[in-house]
């Protein structure tokens, strides 16, 4: 007899058998953010190398420290810590104070990942958490407009939302392109993580599926507003090279144990979080609305996961 | 007498109503804002459920069975009524601290599980001393969780300042998913003492909350 309720099952990817490991993913992963992690520090300067070192240090330091708390065998040299720590500072302004830093690295990985049991048994992607936590509690040091006392640039998406379409004709895409904008430090390298992104999809590293979803969700969304109304809602190439979507799509979005296994669940996984970032910036009270995006996307996974083939043999 | 020390005390540790039994979620998760909302709430709690014990158990007797659960709700309502016609005279700014959670007690699972689980098969003196041991162990319970959040969240306890300048409160903690994530974090840790103890005493682990039959009436014991 058929269960009356379907059950929902999280499995914990990766399963795939090809001589890849989970150490050497993260240094793919690693290497692809290393352009966006170079521009930071040439943009905002040793701020962004303090923030990063800090928060990466902190995080495998935390990985390491639960995992003798908890009893078990620490796997803290697959480097999964390391990316985890560095996407969280990438989402952070350079302003950042220490002792947020550490604390939402901490809690990135404790909170995210080692009370969920450890590497592809999280339902969320980590960093995100960390930074959730974080801009909940102090939202005034994880204002990006604060940056703007220190620095000539300007955090366009808030631009956008208080001053509207108008206001911003003075960025060129070019100077969005090369991170000549404010946002999260790393985050908004666009050029340089789009890079990043293609050499981790050409290597097979993270699902295609789940980035085109998403660019296609925000281009798709974007471009039926700035259609409707070109004077109130900004064009879709902007919205796509402000904020973090880049670094959304290939980096968050497609962390292993949050994301679905399959392509078509991960095209609609992917659609579903572009969609929500330009509602998000459209009505929502957030300027970037990418990290709610992701985490909410995150959350319908096992949902997805359930559109599967039928298995061989049944009617 | 060692039988109503017994009973009292289970519900002080060992079947501890929020991190033990994991009932009455509702008012723990929505009114530890500040310890002192906690404690008003387990004030209210404590007097409802030793009442209530006592007048199911005193008529545990006369109450037709299939009828019961609606008898335990009419004896926990009117209760209710009484505590929030209290809190109204005497404690009005706790009371609209509080808000719709006073009247929410009556369907507490708490009041309907102890008169259901433990009340309706006892006699009346067992009855108080379940009710209170539960009562008390509610609300240390939300007092500690509602300390906790308070002093991360706001930086006080009780009110006054307890935490050294410059102190950037976790606001996050003062906040709904903040006692969700607490409750979590507490839950985990009461079942990882657990887990010590035992280890200690040569025991198996466990996995999960972990109580007897006397929490819990549904199978009569079978």
């Amino acid at each position: 007899m058929k269960p009356l309720i379907p059950t929902l099952t999280v499995s914990p990817p990766p399963f795939a058998h090809c001589g890849k490991t989970v150490k050497k993913r993260m240094r793919a992963i690693l290497l692809a953010m290393l352009p966006a992690a170079a521009l930071a520090v040439y943009h905002f300067g040793m701020d962004a190398l303090r923030v990063m070192t800090l928060a990466t240090a902190t995080a495998v330091i935390a990985e390491f420290i639960s995992d003798i708390v908890m009893g078990r065998t620490s796997q803290v040299d697959d480097m999964h810590a390391f990316t985890v720590g560095l996407g969280f500072a990438f989402l952070l302004p350079a302003s950042a104070p220490w002792w947020l830093v550490v604390f939402g690295s901490t809690t990135s990985i404790v909170l995210g990942k080692m009370m969920f049991g450890g590497l592809g048994g999280s339902p969320l992607c980590a960093p995100l958490v960390g930074w959730a936590v974080c801009s909940l509690s102090w939202a005034s040091h994880m204002d990006i407009d604060a940056a703007m006392l220190t620095s000539e640039l300007n955090y366009p998406l808030s631009q956008l939302k208080h001053f509207g379409a108008q206001s911003i004709a003075g960025f060129s895409l070019n100077d969005l392109l090369v991170g000549r904008q404010l946002g999260g430090l790393g985050a908004i390298q666009t050029g340089a993580l789009f890079i990043g992104g293609i050499f981790l999809t050409m290597r097979k590293h993270i699902k295609v599926a789940i980035p085109v979803g998403m660019l296609a969700g925000v281009l798709i969304t974007a471009g039926i507003f700035h259609a409707a109304d070109p004077q109130k809602y900004a064009p879709a190439m902007f919205h796509l090279l402000t904020g973090s979507i880049i670094f959304g799509a290939f980096f968050l979005a497609t962390d292993s144990s949050s994301s679905p296994m399959r392509k078509i669940p991960a095209l609609l996984y992917g659609l579903l979080a572009g969609v929500l970032v330009i509602i998000i910036r459209v009505y929502g009270v957030y300027p970037d609305g990418v990290p709610y995006a992701i985490l909410l996307a995150n959350l319908t996974s096992p949902l997805l996961d359930r559109i599967k083939p039928k298995p061989f043999g049944r009617n | 007498m060692s039988r109503l020390w017994k009973e009292f005390s289970k519900g002080l540790w060992k079947d501890l109503p929020p991190f033990k039994l994991v009932l009455g979620l509702c008012p723990v998760l929505a009114v530890t804002s500040t310890a002192e909302n906690g404690f008003g709430m387990g004030m209210a709690v404590i007097f409802v459920l030793t009442l209530s014990n006592l007048l199911v158990s005193l008529v545990r007797k006369i109450i037709p069975a299939k009828v019961r659960i609606a008898c335990f709700i009419v004896i926990a309502a009117s209760l209710v009524v009484a505590v929030e016609l209290l809190m109204q005279a005497y404690a009005f700014p706790l009371y609209q601290q509080l808000g719709i959670f006073v009247p929410l007690i009556v369907v507490n699972c708490i009041i309907l599980g102890r008169a259901e689980a433990f009340a309706s098969k006892n006699p009346p003196l067992l009855a108080i001393a379940d009710g209170l041991g539960m009562g008390m162990g509610f609300t240390m319970s939300l007092t500690f969780l509602g300390g906790l959040r308070e002093v991360l969240g706001h930086g006080q306890l009780f009110g006054h300042t307890v935490v050294w300048d410059g102190f950037e409160p976790l606001s996050f903690m003062a906040a709904a998913p903040g006692a969700f994530v607490t409750l979590g974090i507490l839950l985990a840790l009461m079942n990882f003492f657990t887990n010590l103890q035992r280890k200690r005493k040569g025991l198996a682990p466990v996995d999960g909350p972990t109580h007897d039959c006397g929490s819990c009436g549904v199978c009569g014991g079978r």
